[in-house]
This record gives C-alpha cells, sequence and structure tokens, in this order.
C-alpha cells in the first residue's frame, strides 16, 4: 500500500504548531511510518504540488493568501486546518478589532500602500475545511487522533462541551476556587485541559462551545465580581475572527 | 498493572461475516449476516443488535429479519452518523462486530390470537418488518393483519418488493402513503394518520404496533385512542442513543427506563405518564 | 452493645507503621492537599502524606473502580478479532468518608444488576477499603445526616474511628481480618474503648441533623411529584451553564461513552470507556438529530431525578450520599440543599387551599 503524501503549509502565524508536531518525540516515528511528507518548511527543504492531504497552519489575511489556500484546496482530497490561527483566526483576529488602513499603517508605516490586506479569516472561513485541530499549540494527542481519522476516512468531531469536563476528570482544583478567572466554562473540549493541568488558565484557544449559556455564564461572572468586559477582551484574544460565524449561527436560529 | 483478558464481560464481541448487501434506498442499506458457525442470534422481533466497526465505534441496530429465519440474519441501516456511515461501506466478505441481541422485544405471544394492526413510519418500517415476517411465518396463530406504511417519498419506500407481495395476499390489509408524492407515484399522499380513521377494526381484540419517528407517535396514539384500542394494546418501539446495550450507560434513559433493557418496546400504557417519552 | 470481639484498637504512634506495612504488599492511596481548598485522593509513601482532616476529594473514590478513561477491549483489524480487558492491581484506599462508602455501596448495586459489570467487578475484588469516621461536618454543603450517611452502614474492610489514644477500628470483612490480625500494629479493644465509641457517637446525634426542610423518608415523593416545577424550565435552565462539574464530582453518577481509538498502523487498537455525563448537550442526542433532552433544565430535572427518585423506586436506594461534591463545584453555585428545600416549599404551598376573596 502506498503512504499518503502529505504536505504542511503555513499562512498568518508563529509556525509553533509546526514545531510542536516537528517535536511530538516517539509518536513521530508511529507517524512517519503511516505518512509520506512531501513538504514541511520547518524540517525540510524539498516541496511538492503532488498531495493527498494538506495539514494547514495560520490566518488568511491577504488577497494573496486566499488565492494560494484556493489552490491548496484544489491539490488535496483532504484538509486539515490545524491550530488556533487556521480553525478560528486566533491571535491574529484581533486585527478586526481596528480600522483595516489605521492597523496597515501602524504596521508597514509610509510603505504600507505597498501590502494589501484583509481582515483576519480563519480557513474555513474561505475554502472547506475536512478536519479542525484547535489549540495555541494543538495537543499533540488530539493532532495524531484527528490524523488518524482522517487517514482512515472517518469524521473527527470536535467535543462541544465545555474544558470543564476534561478538567475534572483530571481532577484538577478549579481555577475559580482559587480566586482566577479561566476561560475553561465556556472553551471547547478536545485539548485533556492541558493548561489547566500544568498550573494555567485556559485562554479560550480553542473556539466557544456551540451554545455557552450565556445567561448562567454572566450569572457566575456577577458572582465572583468579574467585570463582563474584561472576559470578552480575554475572549477576544482568540476568538475576534470567529464573530461573523457566530452571527450567522444565530440568524439561523432565530429563522 | 496486571491486563487480564475477561470472558464474562457484556461488552464481549462477536465476529459475524457480512453474507450479502444490498443498496435499498439513498440512505439504507440491507445487510445480511452470519454468526461463527452460522449460529443462530437467537433474537425476538423488536430487538436489537450493537454493530461494532473497529476503530470507529459502536452502534445499536434492531433487526430486520424474523427469529423464524435460520443461520443468518438481516439490518437495514440508514447512514446517518459516522459509523452507520462506516458500516455503508462495508460489502460482503467484510466482518463486523456484533454483541446481543438485546432489549425487550414486541410481546408476540401475548398477541397471539389477536388481530394486529402494524404503522411503520420511515425507518419504523425496518423492526417492524421482523414483527410482521414473524406473524406471517406463524399466521395461524394471529387473526386479521392490518398494516399501514407510510415514509417521506416515494424513493424512501423501504421493502418495495415485499409491499407488493403483501398487498396481493387476501389474508392482509396493506395501505401506503407518503408525505410528499413524486413521480410514478399512484398510491396515497398525505400523513400515515389519515389512514387510520376508516379502519374496520375491533378494538378491543386488536393489537396496534406503532414504529416511527418520534413525531409520529403522538398523533398516532390519538387516532388509535380514538378507535377505542386498549393503551395497553398499543405497542410503541422507542429510538434512544444505546451505547452499553445493558443498561449502564445512561444514555438511552427514557424517565426511569433504561431504553435498552426495558425497552425499545414499550406499551403506551408503560410510559403514558413518562415525562420523557412522548 | 457492639461486639468487643469486631473491633481492633490502633495506638496513634502505630499509624506511620501501619501505613509502611500496607505500603510493602500494595498501593496505598488516601485523601491528600490539592491546591488551596481542595483534596485528592492519591498515592500516599507515608502516613505524614495523608490529610486526615478533609473535605471531599475533588473526585470520589470512584476511580479506582471505574476510572475516567478505562481500556476495555483490544482489536485487531486485519485478524478480525476483538479481545475483552481489564487492568488492575491491590490497593488500599485510606481515610474513606462514610459518604463515600454509602457511595460505593451504591455503585455496586448497580454495576452488580444483571448483566454484571466484569470490568468493574475485577477491579473491585483487588481494592481494599479502610474507612475513618466524621466527626463533626465537613462544611455547609455537606448533607450527609438526611441522606443517613453520617455513620457507617458497612461496605469496608476496615473502619476507623478517632479517639483520644488511637483508633478504634471496626471490622468489616475477612480481608479487615486478616489487615487487623498483624499483633505489631492493632491491639484488641478494650471496654473502655468501647466506651468512648458510643459517647462519641452520642455527641454526633446533637450535631448532625437533617439539614434541609423533607425528611429522607419524604425526598422521593417530593421528586415524584416535582417533574412540573418551574425549577426545571425556569430557574435551572437559566442558571446552569452545562459544564457537567456536578456529575464528574459524583459519587453515584456512573455513565459512560465508549469510544474507538486506533493505533497509527490503523489495524490495531482499544474501545475505550470514558465518563460521560448526562449534562453535556449531546448526552441525549441520536444520530438523526433528534435530542431528547435538549434543554439544560431538563437535563437538570434527569440528574435530580437519577439521585432521589428513579433509583429508589428501582433498586430502593438513594443515589446521593450528602457528600455536598456538587453544590461545591458547581460552577453557577447551584446549591442541592437550596434546590430542595425551594421545591419543598413551592409544593406547600400548591398544597395549601386558595382562599376565595
Amino acid at each position: 500500500m502506498t503512504k499518503p503524501r502529505v504536505a504542511f503549509f503555513d499562512f498568518a502565524c508563529c509556525e509553533g504548531c509546526q514545531l510542536q508536531v516537528a517535536n511530538m518525540g516517539e509518536t513521530l516515528l508511529d507517524v512517519l511510518q503511516a505518512i509520506d511528507v512531501v513538504e514541511f518548511r520547518e524540517v525540510m527543504s524539498e516541496k511538492s504540488d503532488d498531495y493527498d492531504v494538506a495539514i494547514v497552519e495560520g490566518s488568511i489575511t491577504t488577497p494573496h493568501a486566499v488565492e494560494r489556500i484556493k489552490e491548496i484546496r484544489r491539490k488535496a482530497s483532504v484538509l486539515i486546518a490545524y491550530g488556533s490561527c487556521a480553525t478560528i483566526g486566533g491571535v491574529n483576529g484581533m486585527k478586526n478589532n481596528f480600522n483595516l488602513d489605521d492597523i496597515r499603517g501602524s504596521v508597514y508605516g509610509e510603505q504600507a500602500r505597498y501590502f494589501e490586506t484583509i481582515p483576519t479569516r480563519a480557513i474555513h472561513q474561505v475554502v472547506l475545511v475536512d478536519y479542525f485541530v484547535n489549540g495555541c499549540p494543538v495537543y499533540i494527542p488530539e493532532f495524531v487522533k484527528v490524523l488518524k481519522s482522517a487517514l482512515s476516512g472517518i469524521p473527527y468531531r470536535v467535543p462541544d462541551h465545555a474544558v470543564c469536563v476534561e478538567c475534572k476528570l483530571n481532577e484538577n482544583e478549579c481555577m475559580y476556587d482559587k480566586g482566577i478567572t479561566c476561560l475553561g466554562p465556556v472553551t471547547k473540549a478536545g485539548c485533556n485541559s492541558w493548561c489547566v493541568n500544568n498550573g494555567n488558565i485556559c485562554y479560550g484557544c480553542r473556539g466557544m462551545v456551540t451554545n455557552p449559556a450565556v445567561d448562567g455564564q454572566k450569572d457566575i461572572l456577577e458572582k465572583h465580581k468579574i467585570p463582563l468586559a474584561w472576559v470578552e477582551n480575554k475572549m477576544n484574544m482568540y476568538n475576534k475572527a470567529c464573530e461573523p460565524d457566530r452571527e450567522a449561527r444565530l440568524n439561523v436560529e432565530k429563522r | 498493572m496486571n491486563r487480564q483478558v475477561l470472558i464474562d464481560s457484556p461488552y464481549e464481541v462477536k465476529a459475524g461475516m457480512i453474507f450479502q448487501t444490498r443498496k435499498m434506498t439513498e440512505f439504507e442499506k440491507y445487510f445480511q449476516i452470519v454468526l461463527p458457525g452460522s449460529e443462530d442470534l437467537g433474537h425476538e422481533p423488536g430487538q436489537f443488535v450493537m454493530i461494532s466497526i473497529p476503530g470507529v465505534g459502536e452502534v445499536p441496530i434492531s433487526v430486520s429479519s424474523s427469529p423464524t429465519q435460520k443461520g443468518f440474519f438481516e439490518l437495514v441501516v440508514r447512514s446517518a452518523g459516522m459509523v452507520t456511515a462506516a458500516l455503508h461501506r462495508l460489502e460482503a466478505g467484510d466482518t463486523v462486530g456484533i454483541r446481543g441481541p438485546y432489549g425487550k422485544g414486541f410481546p408476540y405471544r401475548a398477541m397471539q390470537g389477536s388481530d394486529l394492526l402494524f404503522i411503520g413510519g420511515g425507518c419504523g418500517n425496518i423492526p417492524l418488518r421482523s414483527l410482521i415476517h414473524y406473524a406471517l411465518d406463524c399466521r395461524s396463530r394471529y387473526g386479521k393483519i392490518h398494516i399501514l406504511v407510510g415514509c417521506k417519498s416515494p424513493e424512501m419506500m423501504l421493502f418495495v418488493d415485499e409491499l407488493s407481495t403483501w398487498s396481493e395476499r387476501p389474508d392482509i390489509n396493506l395501505d401506503q402513503t407518503v408525505d410528499q408524492g413524486g413521480p410514478g407515484w399512484k398510491g396515497k399522499v398525505g400523513l400515515i394518520t389519515k389512514l387510520i380513521p376508516p379502519l374496520a377494526i375491533e378494538p378491543e381484540k386488536t393489537f396496534a404496533v406503532v414504529v416511527g419517528p418520534p413525531i409520529m407517535y403522538k398523533f398516532v396514539i390519538q387516532e388509535l385512542l380514538k378507535k377505542n384500542i386498549p393503551s395497553g394494546q398499543i405497542i410503541l418501539s422507542m429510538e434512544r442513543h444505546m451505547k452499553c446495550g445493558v443498561g449502564k450507560c445512561g444514555h438511552c434513559q427514557i424517565g426511569p427506563h433504561y431504553c435498552c433493557q426495558d425497552g425499545p418496546v414499550f406499551t403506551y400504557e408503560e410510559i403514558r405518564y413518562n415525562h420523557e417519552a412522548i | 452493645m457492639p461486639d468487643i470481639s469486631e473491633y481492633v484498637f490502633l495506638d496513634k504512634n502505630k499509624l506511620d507503621f501501619f501505613v509502611s506495612k500496607l505500603n510493602t504488599r500494595q498501593r496505598v492511596v488516601a485523601p491528600v492537599r490539592k491546591g488551596v481548598k481542595s483534596y485528592a485522593f492519591a498515592e500516599v509513601p507515608s502516613a505524614k502524606d495523608i490529610s486526615w482532616k478533609y473535605i471531599p476529594t475533588i473526585l470520589p473514590p470512584k476511580k479506582y473502580f471505574m476510572p475516567q478513561y478505562e481500556t476495555i477491549q483490544k482489536f485487531d483489524k486485519s485478524k478480525r478479532t476483538w479481545e475483552t480487558v481489564v487492568s488492575s492491581e491491590p490497593i488500599v484506599i485510606l481515610g474513606v468518608h462514610t459518604c463515600d462508602l454509602a457511595g460505593i455501596e451504591f455503585l455496586n448495586a448497580m454495576m452488580s444488576s444483571a448483566p454484571c459489570d466484569a470490568h468493574y467487578r475485577n477491579r473491585k475484588a483487588n481494592i481494599t477499603l479502610i474507612g475513618i469516621e466524621c466527626l463533626d461536618y465537613c462544611d455547609g454543603s455537606a448533607s450527609c445526616a438526611v441522606m443517613k450517611n453520617e455513620l457507617p452502614h458497612g461496605g469496608y474492610d476496615l473502619f476507623m474511628t478517632e479517639m483520644k489514644q488511637g483508633f478504634i477500628s471496626h471490622v468489616g470483612s475477612d480481608r479487615g481480618r486478616n489487615i487487623a490480625s498483624d499483633s505489631r500494629i492493632f491491639t484488641p479493644a478494650k471496654p473502655e474503648h468501647i466506651r468512648e465509641l458510643e459517647e462519641l457517637r452520642a455527641r454526633k446525634k446533637d450535631i448532625f441533623k437533617p439539614e434541609i426542610n423533607v425528611s429522607h423518608e419524604e425526598l422521593k415523593n417530593l421528586f415524584s411529584q416535582s417533574f412540573e416545577s418551574n425549577m426545571w424550565r425556569e430557574e435551572m435552565e437559566k442558571r446552569c451553564v452545562s459544564c457537567g462539574n456536578c456529575t464528574n464530582v459524583c459519587p453515584t453518577c456512573y455513565c459512560f461513552d465508549l469510544r474507538d481509538e486506533l493505533d497509527l498502523s490503523l489495524t490495531t487498537g482499544e474501545r475505550q470507556r470514558v465518563w460521560d455525563s448526562c449534562q453535556n448537550e449531546t448526552f441525549a442526542k441520536v444520530a438523526s438529530g433528534e435530542n431528547f433532552r435538549k434543554k439544560k433544565g431538563l437535563r437538570q430535572r434527569h440528574r435530580y431525578m437519577r439521585k432521589f427518585y428513579y433509583p429508589v423506586e428501582k433498586h430502593g436506594l438513594y443515589g446521593c450520599t450528602g457528600c455536598g461534591r456538587c453544590t461545591r463545584t458547581c460552577m453557577a453555585k447551584i446549591s442541592l440543599k437550596e434546590t430542595i428545600n425551594k421545591l419543598a416549599e413551592e409544593q406547600q404551598n400548591s398544597k395549601e387551599p386558595v382562599l376565595n376573596q
């Protein structure tokens, strides 16, 4: 059996997810048994236009990137978006808080007119995505799980319940019990509460659950005397580019 | 940590060989399955089995053949989720994991000597077929047989050949309807509930067996009650998400009942006051 | 008068020796401090690691009987074989509160009801339970008295009660008798020990009082009549955030999911049993898209009914132990005691005759 040809690509991102993959340790040997990597900028110099699976990191932020991702989609039979930048826009989404020309000016100064730009978009907002691996960076066990699903042709569903569910199974003390605000209650699980296991809070890097129980959450914030704006701000760090998705979903529900 | 192989786990899976498949509609596929040594499944009409596809998962599927059918059993599977989609990709010669049969089937013994009114909507015709075949194979034990079949559109009608054979039998009163007609459909168009009022039945000696989508039950039951069929003689098969099949995992609960053990077949009498049933 | 021959005495200065002795034969787990104000059952190399005075651990000891993630099957696609497996090892759970002993008893009944869950049974056979008596309330979330779990009702191998000089220990099984037979650690209990125990239990009667306005016996009826209460469709619907904390920490919740996981070879793999929660939105959803418990409030109703109504009808057992974990852990601060009191009040009001004019 010939191994599927897999290419890794990156758009606007820190390439940290590529680093995670390159750094996954012993499991990498098993991964390389299962696939044939034909392009992976961070670890090899070869490139290829012939691939079955495209694994894409980063968000779409320029007209040029739009063309490039469409080309990748055309060539790949399976497209996996991995990392928050690719799946929800991630940190790049913060750009959408500002006027495009202002932000272009502040980054490129007088040269700004040479740099075309568009609002930050997650990959699925531009082309069809078959698999999502959320996270900043991706959680390697989940990445491997998605890869296995893709290779065996079965869908992977990102859990649509709160990080709290996995966090409790890991028997972590709740951040709120320590007097610390955490985005776990509104963020999609699947990361095995990786950050909280290591003493950090959840930053919401995996995107918001579909049905975040708005009334109840506001109630909780009130009880803990946490201003709503403060949490919104925290959530925007990763989730700003997803707002159009949420609005579209709410419109569908209203109808 | 000591790993031990268990021989008495309720989650033990047997290998079942797919002997024949047939595409039935755009969404449904037929499977004939043979157990090791052509052993009988030993099911009752209305029971279900858990089907495993290793690496994908396990789903409950109701058995569509009658226990009078020996040597193999039949499933008709609608492709709806991950496992059923994977099942649709399998062909004769492939292997699936089998657990079961599970659950309480139709009360076919209690029904002996009575008239039978079968009402099947869409996928509900799949488990119903098991009981219809059983009743036809033991025809003398039952009185009059009425079969009402409904589905969304003519292309989605299941078991078309069997329906046409049954419709020609003098000892069966069969009526069909589709929610929306289409080219070539000469039969009735409208909801299945409309087929009930004109029926000539003796309510006290009739068992109504109803299987269909959740929305169908409420309206069909109303019509049957209008016909004065006692609530203990209205038999329903409930759809829930069975994951373990053995009354543990909790997914299939309908109020206090585990659908996988106390059901899937219930009388209307048993569940009429259950807040989560209909 | 208790039978003195069933009791042994453990001097306080032999506690270290006792724990290290247990450790030579198997893994010993006991409550240890975790974080700012929480505790967890974890491995303890010596007695000094144990927090004897603790409020219920984040997760109950059920995690040793039915782990959060558990391999139950190995399969090989190429060979078309399945093998059902369990991994377990001898383990002593030391310092279990009476509420958690009751929780384990409940799980035992559920998992052994036909067909018996062989995975649970095999793990259980490897577990030694040593209980510890609570002399006061853990905190205001607990409702152990109304659930009648402030005192031990069996289900342990050994049950220790701390007194002035040491621990008087009740032998609850042959396995417990075996542990208690080590004369370097335990001495036969003396009549004055029994007297002290009885005095202590008498004092407990003044401390532990029903914590809610409904009696143990009436709880079931209260819930059987509360299906249509506004509590579920309004208050719970608005407050609950479906984080699943309440069920994950509950000592009597045992719902689970079965998941297949392929190895990277894509031919071999395993089936896992993973804790699941009826509070998760997709718990009662079927493939056709229908969700039989779509509303958060009705999912909460289901949870309460599974504690106070369904198991009482079916098995004669309450599914609540009074440990208070669900209240302590709730993000939305939904309190079990308050919920019950409100339901009782609601019902009282609906019963009162309506005065015309």
